[in-house]
Parts: structure tokens; C-alpha cells; sequence
């Protein structure tokens, strides 16, 4: 879908704007505490990798998705979104080679329909444009329609890698995995799959407290944590967990390498822990540079991201000029 | 032969453009996959996007002229860091990184022409046979009433193959001329590319521009001492042979001319296998053919007015005519013999005629004796190609063959001799080619080792200056010049200038290094310095970048194949060798009859009747060798002198 239905908007009335806010970085786990369950040990103790036989799975699909977006008008102070969300697998087979085998986009338009002029309203039905609505009281204040609509650009997107993801697994190869950039809790199919793993790179959510925290976030570089159990939240399915350090944190700080793995709850995935670990740590080469996330982010999650936003819309990203007013010249 | 049935290959690569490598009417950058059959030269079609309507049908044809490969590492370190220090582990990582091959290519030719605008990112193709015809502009001479097109070689690329022709009108005049080839020695290319050329020009050399003949100076060892025998061919040659209309076959008319080594009856030259030496005419030159290009054999100080002076007043009014020496001696000088005996007649009137002074007819001595000191060197330092005495045996002027090739073997020839024979033919073919009485419209001369005749630096020779009056002028004539060198900036540039298509083979680094390959890039001077045999580069009026092209070994025997099986003969001794040149006249003579004939006479003389007989080319040989021989004198008795004693008798007293 091209942005027409942006020109039909503003041929409709609304103020045309140029907006983009700042880059994701990336879906974020919760940002709070929920606690854990020991699994693997009686509490969180720390593994070395040294010697341990890699998993080494004849073929990888590494899941990733982007999402753009920018405020494209306003109709009095209610901001409309074009919003793009992409997400795609990339299969790494026996070359070493990623190759795209799924992918998916979806294009939407986040505001609040019934702020708007009739005009505009009619303009968006007309265009066919999937319309994604953020709450009247968010809609009523600019400093939180932004955010608001972030969110809904968040969940799109997140329910986009889902979509994709479930529909993989039907195609899996017996030896063949799937590694999503994120959590895998959201989906009952991707949590209860043996060979899906996911990888969280951001560290919101706080599963330990005490000298167990300090064990987790202090963990040298090539060992894991035991395997536990993150407690229940909401509609979250059951999933075990455990950390990783891919790089020593010592002059950097206490995130610096740390990916927290997730997958599905069973204790095959409690005997797999170590050798999976083993092989997410042979991922640390290449080196998912110049992403400024290097040090958590596999490279083969960078190069989806790449090959995602090498086709996305080129008119979604932040224009390279200032934001000047413009002269008229 | 063109093939416009071949399909439409898939696209191989993208156009891509950035604000640091944008694409502009003359270059423009393409990604391939990294498997591909895309390299330095390849021809590729780019099809416009044709999302704007100008650019809707647009296609341009270019030519790789280099190539990139890099990844997604931001710098060198990140994979030190990747593998830990270690090499090994940093072949061993997972995932390859992504990597680009980045092709950039100079633009061959817009279709439409105009409005000339940059490149469209557009898809790229390989091209086809008749992509790389329009490409290079090839359309142009290939169809119509009257192609002018010669068949160059096979432009190769990813399994794709196309021939490759240059024009007739470019190549051999009117409209631009010569060819010149440089190349490192010792690879079989530029001797073996000429040989291949010649071969095509005389199988495609369009009717409607009359005849044409070649005159190859052989410079160096056997190297075209064996045009007219079939060398040995592969598969692989055959089927260029044949995807380029050409004939594999050995030229049919073939005529060698060498210079006698000197004892004046063995030739100098390699091709003295019994089987083959019938074929070989002597090179015979005597005092007219020698004075006419007297300039060539003084060197540049000799070069003065005076003995310039004296020079033409002995070709103006002695030679070929009966001249009165002013001390009592009449001379009919024809031949050096002649001119030596009017010399010493002038150096004795001098002396003996006391206060006359020391000019005669207005030129000093010393003027005489250096003209007369060169003259007579030369008949020593190229004796067997300059005869002292006796008639001269020389090229067919007027009567050249169309589709012949003509090979005067110099190699072994002092390098003073070899200037002379240059310089002699060059100007003889000029001077019938004027005339138009040649027996054919166009002549190829080949030289190679163009660097010694005509060098970036050094005097201004006779030879250098006749080079490049045909270089500059020769088109206009059908004198067409063929130079070959290994290193072409060691050649005065008016000469290679002048040549309308360059070839290329390999090429030394250190040449690639000069300012003249400064238009090449990188890859491009990479690829010639590591361009395998049978491989050339190719610039021609009609392509706007230079083509990579390759040939078949040519279908002639080469020369030290040709050696080895035609072994030169052992020098006969000089009956042997006076019989055999009888007998090539005249296969009726009896040796026995002429060695009983020539024993025990001067060789001067039989030298003199055996020129005589082989430039009359009588019906019975013998027969006018012996009367031009002459009667044998006897040799009279010597008479005893009166020797008048010594007043002192020498004592037999030792002390």
C-alpha cells in the first residue's frame, strides 16, 4: 500500500506534519518485578560453558520484525500515525548463509477516528487504510497520544512476528530451530515448541532480588544462569528461562552482554541449557556491528533487521536535513 | 557469425546509486550476487526501470571495468574481536556475514543516444552476441550493403560468447589506420595475434575495397619464417575458428625474401630446410638501391650539407650514366665495384695533379672520403644483403599478389642492413601505392620490435621520421602499418598515437606503471598484467572503452615448432650452394657439370654470373651461367726476376 491515503487526508484537511520519533530499540520486556522459579537448581547458580558440546542444529530460522512510523498530520491537536511494521525469517542453513523463507508487512494508520472531521474520517474509510485507534484520553493530549500510539505500533508489530512465527512452525524441520529476537511467552505455540528459542536482549523485568540478582547480573562472561521459571503474568504462558553472557561486563556495566533465553517449559530444555547456551555464544562472531546493541544482539537477528529495513519505506525514516523552518525559497 | 537467436538471459545484477558513487552518463555501479559470472570486462546491458518515461525502453551497454567486495564489518578490529584473535575461529563462525560485490562499468553506448542522461538503476544483464554488436557499435559495419567488418576475436564472459569484429575502414584506412600491439615478450601473442588478424583481414577484407597484401619483417628468430604451413590446432581453437567465420588454414601465397649471409650464396635466414628453402628468394640490393636511402646509413653526424651535396651529385649525375672524371677517366658506375674504381681515380687525380687543391667539382676531399668510407662499409657490414658487384634481386614492385603475404627475414641481418631494407620497402610501397601501380590497393606492413625503428627518444633517424610520415599519412595510401613492441611507452608517441586500434596483451607492471595506461583502472591494469595467452585487450575508433577479447592460435606453424620440424640446413659450401640455386632455376642442371664448371674459379665471379642467370631467369640456366661466367684464364707462369745482389753479402758469421 503507498501512502495515498496520507495525500487523500491532507487533501481532506489535515495539517501536514513531519514527524518521526525516536527509533525503536526494540521490544522491551516488562519493567517490573515478577519473580522466578527455581528449575534447574535450588537457587540461581552460576554454569560454566567451558567444555560443553555446542548444539549445533543443521538450520537456524532467526525471527525479527521493525516498525516505522511518523506522525503525518494533525486534525486540530489529535495526531494521525502512518505506521509500517515488517517482520521476517531468515533460514541459516549448512552455507552459513541467511536466506529469507517468510516475511510479512502491514501498514496501518494510528489515530483517534472520532477527533477527526468528517472529511478526514470518509478520506481514511475510502483509502482502506487499516485504522488502529488509541483511547479518547489519550487522544486529547498530545504528550500522551505519542506514546500511545507507540504502543499500538509496538503491538502491531509484536502480533505481526507472532503471526509469522506460528505459521514456521508447521514447516519446521525436525533439525531445524527457530530463534525469535524477544519473548516467547506471548504465544502458546511458539512457548510449548522444543526447538524455539527466544532471545531478550532488554532487561526490564526483574525475576530475582537479593544476592540471587546480584548472581544474575553479575555473571562472567561465557556462563549461564540456572534454568528457572518466570512467575506468571497475565495471559503469559509458562516458559523457562535462564541468562547468558556473551561478554565480560567488567568495564562496561551490568547489562553489557547479557541476553536473557527463553524456552519452552520441559526438562529436555533443562539438560539443553548448557549446549544451547554453548551455540548462542559461538553466535557472538560476527559481531552484530555497527548496531550500537552489538554486544546482546546475534548477528543473524542484525541481519534481519537489516534486510527488514532495507525494504521498508524510504519516506518513514527521519529525513537527513534539520527541521528548520524552511524559507520559502 | 552474430547469433540473434540466442534468449534473453535473466537479469544478473541491479544498478544501484548512491550520493558517494552515483550513477552519471559515462559510469555506473551494479551489485551481483557472489556467485557470478560477471568480471573485469565483461559487457552488460542495463534495462531502464522504466518507471519514468524517458527512462521506459531506455538500455545502455557497459563494460566492467571494476570490482568490490566488502561486508558489513565496520572495521577490521570487530572481526578480530569476532574470533577472539584467532584466524581460525574467524572461518568458523556461524553465519557468513553479508557481503556485496559491487561492480563499477564505463558506459559503451546509450540507446536512445539522446537525450545522453545517467544511467537507470535498472536491471543488468550479460549481453548477448547482439548486445555486444550494439554495444561496440559493431551494427554499424556489420550489415549493409557493404560490411566492412574483420573478425578480431571472441568476446568471452560467464559461458557467454560473442564475436568481436573491428572495421576495415578503421583498421586499414580511409578512415583511421594501423594497429599497434604490445605485450610482454615470451607469451606467443603478439606475433601469433598479427598472424590471426592477417589471416582474418585476408578472408574478410571486403571486396569493395580491391586487394590487399602483407609485408612481414622478420626480425627476430624464426617467428614468421613458416606462415604457409600448418601449424597444430585444438578443439578449442577450431571452434573460435569457426563461431568467427574464419578459415583455420595457413596463407596460401606466401613469398620469403632473405638477404645471402656472406659468402654470397647460402641465404641468411632459418627457413633452410631443404623442403622449404626453394622457396626463399635472396634479398639483393646494389648501388642504386643502396644510394637512393644513402641517409639511412650515416648516422646523424654524418648528416651535413656537404656530404648530402655529394651525395645527390653521385646519384644525380654519375650513377647509371657515363661520366667523365675530370683526369682523363671515363665511368659508367653501376655497381659499388664501379663507384670504388671512380674513387680512387678522383683520390689519384688529386694527388697527382699537384696544385689543383683538394676539392673536385666543387667537393672536398674529405667529403668524398667519408661519403666513400660509409658507402663502403656498408657493403661490408651487410655484405650478402648489398652487393658489391652484379645485378640486384629484389621485391615483386608492381606485381604484387592480392591475399599474399610477403616475408623479408632481416633477423640475422646487421642492424645497419636491417634499417636499409626498412626503410627501402617502406618507401618502394609508398611510392607505388601513390602511383597505384602496386598490383594491390592496401598493403599491411607488420614490424615488430617497433620500439628499435622508431623509439620514444633518441636521434631523429631516417627510419623513425619514414614511420611516422606513414603513421600520419599512410592511411591515405592503403599503407598500413602493423607495430608491435613490449613496451608500447618506449615508442614515439605520433607513432602509437597515430595506430586507430591498440591491442593489448600481457603486460609488464612496471609499463602498466607509466602515464600512459593512467586512463586504465586498477582492475583493469591487474587483469593485463596476468592476461593468459590467446587473451588481448582491444581498443578500436568504434568501442568507447577497451574490449577483452580472445583468439585461436593462429593455423600457421609457429616458429620454433617450425624449427624443429623443418630443421635450418648446415651452410653448404659454395659449389653446393651455387648448384643448388642452379637448380631451383633450372631443374634440368647437372650439378657435376657446374661444380667442374666453378672449380678453381674466383668466387666474385661466379657470384656475378650466378646473379645474373637468377635475375634473367633464362630457359637453360647452365648454359647462361657459363657464358656469363666467361672462359677460364689461365693462369700464366710467373717470370723470374733478376735480382741484383746486395753490395754487402750477408756473412753467414751469426755474430
Amino acid at each position: 500500500m503507498s501512502h495515498s491515503w496520507v495525500d487523500a487526508i491532507l487533501a481532506a484537511g489535515v495539517v501536514p506534519a513531519s514527524y518521526v520519533p525516536e527509533a525503536s530499540v526494540g521490544r522491551t520486556d516488562l519493567e517490573e518485578f515478577t519473580g522466578a522459579d527455581p528449575v534447574e537448581d535450588p537457587e540461581l547458580r552460576v554454569h560454566s560453558l567451558d567444555g560443553v558440546r555446542a548444539l549445533a542444529p543443521a538450520a537456524v530460522g532467526f525471527l525479527d520484525g521493525i516498525e516505522q512510523w511518523r506522525v503525518v498530520g494533525y486534525a486540530g491537536v489529535t495526531p494521525i500515525v502512518r505506521a509500517y511494521v515488517a517482520a521476517a525469517i531468515r533460514l541459516r542453513g549448512t552455507d552459513r548463509r541467511p536466506r529469507t523463507i517468510a516475511e510479512d508487512a502491514d501498514e496501518l494508520a494510528i489515530t483517534r477516528l472520532d477527533r477527526l472531521p468528517d472529511a478526514v474520517r470518509e478520506a481514511l474509510e475510502r483509502a482502506g487504510v487499516r485504522v488502529v485507534e488509541i483511547s479518547a484520553d489519550d487522544a486529547g493530549q498530545p504528550a500522551r497520544a505519542l506514546p500511545a500510539a507507540r504502543i499500538e505500533v509496538q503491538k502491531a508489530r509484536a502480533a505481526l512476528e507472532r503471526r509469522l512465527a506460528e505459521r514456521r512452525l508447521s514447516g519446521l524441520g525436525s533439525d531445524e530451530w527457530l530463534v525469535v529476537d524477544g519473548v516467547l511467552s506471548d504465544s502458546s505455540a511458539l512457548s510449548a515448541h522444543p526447538r524455539v528459542l527466544g532471545v531478550v536482549k532488554s532487561h526490564g523485568a526483574e525475576y530475582f532480588a537479593g544476592p540471587e540478582l546480584e548472581r544474575a547480573l553479575t555473571l562472567p562472561a561465557v556462563r549461564r544462569t540456572s534454568v528457572f521459571r518466570p512467575k506468571s503474568r497475565g495471559a503469559r504462558r509458562d516458559i523457562y528461562s535462564w541468562y547468558l553472557r556473551l561478554w565480560p561486563w567488567e568495564g562496561n556495566d551490568l547489562l553489557y552482554g547479557l541476553l536473557r533465553v527463553e524456552a519452552r517449559a520441559h526438562p529436555e530444555t533443562v539438560a539443553r541449557a548448557s549446549g544451547i547456551s554453548a551455540w548462542l555464544t559461538a553466535e557472538r562472531a560476527p559481531l552484530a556491528t555497527p548496531d550500537r546493541r552489538w554486544d546482546r544482539l546475534l548477528y543473524p537477528i542484525h541481519d534481519v533487521e537489516t534486510y527488514l529495513r532495507a525494504r521498508a519505506p524510504r519516506d518513514l525514516l527521519p529525513a537527513p536535513g534539520s527541521r528548520l523552518p524552511r524559507t520559502g525559497t | 557469425m552474430i547469433d540473434k537467436a540466442s534468449p534473453q538471459p535473466p537479469p544478473v545484477g541491479r544498478v544501484v546509486a548512491t550520493e558517494q558513487k552515483p550513477a552519471t552518463p559515462h559510469q555506473f555501479h551494479f551489485w551481483t550476487a557472489n556467485e557470478t559470472t560477471i568480471g573485469i570486462g565483461a559487457i552488460v546491458r542495463v534495462e531502464g526501470a522504466g518507471s519514468g518515461e524517458q527512462e521506459a525502453g531506455k538500455v545502455v551497454y557497459g563494460v566492467v571495468t571494476d570490482g568490490f567486495a566488502y561486508s558489513d564489518l565496520a572495521t577490521p578490529l570487530h572481526d578480530v574481536v569476532g574470533a577472539e584473535g584467532d584466524p581460525a575461529r574467524a572461518a568458523e563462525s556461524p553465519t557468513v556475514r553479508q557481503e556485496i560485490r559491487l561492480w563499477t562499468a564505463a558506459v559503451l553506448r546509450q540507446q536512445p543516444e539522446e537525450p545522453l542522461q545517467p544511467v537507470p538503476l535498472g536491471r543488468v544483464h550479460v549481453a548477448t552476441d547482439t548486445d555486444v554488436a550494439q554495444a561496440l557499435r559493431m551494427d554499424a559495419y556489420l550489415d549493409g550493403t557493404e560490411p566492412t567488418a574483420i573478425p578480431v576475436g571472441l568476446y568471452t564472459s560467464g559461458g557467454l560468447e560473442a564475436p568481436v569484429y573491428l572495421d576495415a575502414d578503421f583498421l586499414l584506412g580511409p578512415e583511421a589506420a594501423h594497429l599497434n600491439i604490445s605485450g610482454v615478450s615470451g607469451l606467443a601473442t603478439k606475433t601469433s595475434a598479427v598472424e590471426f588478424l592477417l589471416g582474418s583481414i585476408f578472408q574478410h577484407f571486403p571486396p569493395h575495397k580491391g586487394r590487399i597484401a602483407a609485408v612481414c619483417f622478420n626480425v627476430k628468430g624464426p617467428d614468421l619464417c613458416f606462415l604457409d604451413r600448418p601449424g597444430v590446432l585444438e578443439d578449442e581453437d577450431r571452434r573460435r575458428y569457426e563461431r568467427l567465420a574464419v578459415r583455420a588454414q595457413p596463407f596460401e601465397r606466401v613469398r620469403y625474401y632473405a638477404p645471402f649471409k656472406a659468402d654470397g650464396v647460402n641465404l641468411n635466414t632459418l627457413r633452410t630446410h631443404p623442403d622449404l628453402v626453394g622457396d626463399v628468394e635472396p634479398l639483393v640490393w646494389g648501388l642504386r638501391e643502396v644510394l637512393d636511402y644513402a641517409e639511412v646509413l650515416l648516422n646523424r653526424d654524418d648528416i651535413d650539407a656537404k656530404a648530402d651535396a655529394f651525395i645527390d651529385f653521385l646519384s644525380d649525375r654519375v650513377v647509371d650514366k657515363e661520366f667523365d672524371d675530370g683526369f682523363g677517366g671515363a665511368h659508367r658506375v653501376v655497381t659499388f665495384a664501379d663507384l670504388e674504381r671512380l674513387f680512387r681515380s678522383i683520390f689519384d687525380g688529386l694527388e697527382l695533379g699537384g696544385g689543383r687543391g683538394d676539392t673536385w667539382r666543387t667537393h672536398h676531399i674529405a667529403t668524398i672520403r667519408k661519403v666513400r668510407n660509409r658507402l663502403s662499409n656498408i657493403s661490408t657490414r651487410a655484405k650478402g644483403l648489398v652487393t658489391d658487384d652484379g645485378p640486384s634481386n629484389d621485391l615483386p614492385w608492381g606485381r604484387f599478389e592480392d591475399r599474399a603475404v610477403y616475408v623479408v627475414d632481416v633477423a640475422n641481418v646487421d642492424p645497419l642492413g636491417q634499417d636499409l631494407v626498412f626503410a627501402r620497402i617502406v618507401s618502394k610501397l609508398r611510392e607505388h601505392l601513390e602511383r597505384r601501380d602496386l598490383g594491390v590497393e592496401a598493403v599491411v606492413v607488420f614490424v615488430d620490435e617497433l620500439n628499435k625503428y622508431a623509439p620514444a627518444d633518441g636521434p631523429e633517424t631516417y627510419v623513425k621520421k619514414m614511420l611516422l610520415d606513414i603513421s600520419e599519412r599512410g592511411r591515405y595510401l592503403g599503407l598500413v602499418l602493423f607495430g608491435a613492441e613490449q613496451f608500447r611507452s618506449q615508442v614515439h608517441r605520433r607513432v602509437v598515437g597515430n595506430a586507430g586500434t591498440i591491442v593489448f596483451g600481457r603486460m609488464d607492471s612496471d609499463e602498466l606503471a607509466t602515464p600512459g595506461y593512467q586512463v586504465l583502472s586498477p582492475a583493469i591494469k591487474i587483469k593485463l598484467a596476468t592476461l593468459p595467452i590467446g587473451e588481448l585487450m582491444v581498443r578500436h575508433p568504434h568501442f568507447t572503452q577497451p574490449i577483452f577479447v580472445r583468439f585461436p592460435r593462429p593455423a600457421v606453424l609457429r616458429g620454433r615448432d617450425g624449427v624443429e620440424r623443418f630443421p635450418p640446413a648446415a651452410d653448404l659450401p659454395f659449389e653446393d650452394a651455387v648448384v643448388r640455386q642452379l637448380v631451383k632455376l633450372d631443374r634440368r642442371v647437372r650439378p657435376n657439370l657446374v661444380k667442374d664448371l666453378i672449380v678453381d674459379r674466383r668466387e666474385e665471379d661466379v657470384r656475378r654470373a650466378l646473379a645474373h642467370t637468377r635475375q634473367t631467369r633464362p630457359q637453360d640456366a647452365f648454359a647462361h651461367f657459363k657464358k656469363h661466367l666467361g672462359g677460364r684464364v689461365a693462369a700464366a707462369p710467373a717470370t723470374a726476376r733478376e735480382s741484383v745482389p746486395p753490395l754487402n753479402p750477408i756473412s753467414d758469421e751469426p755474430y
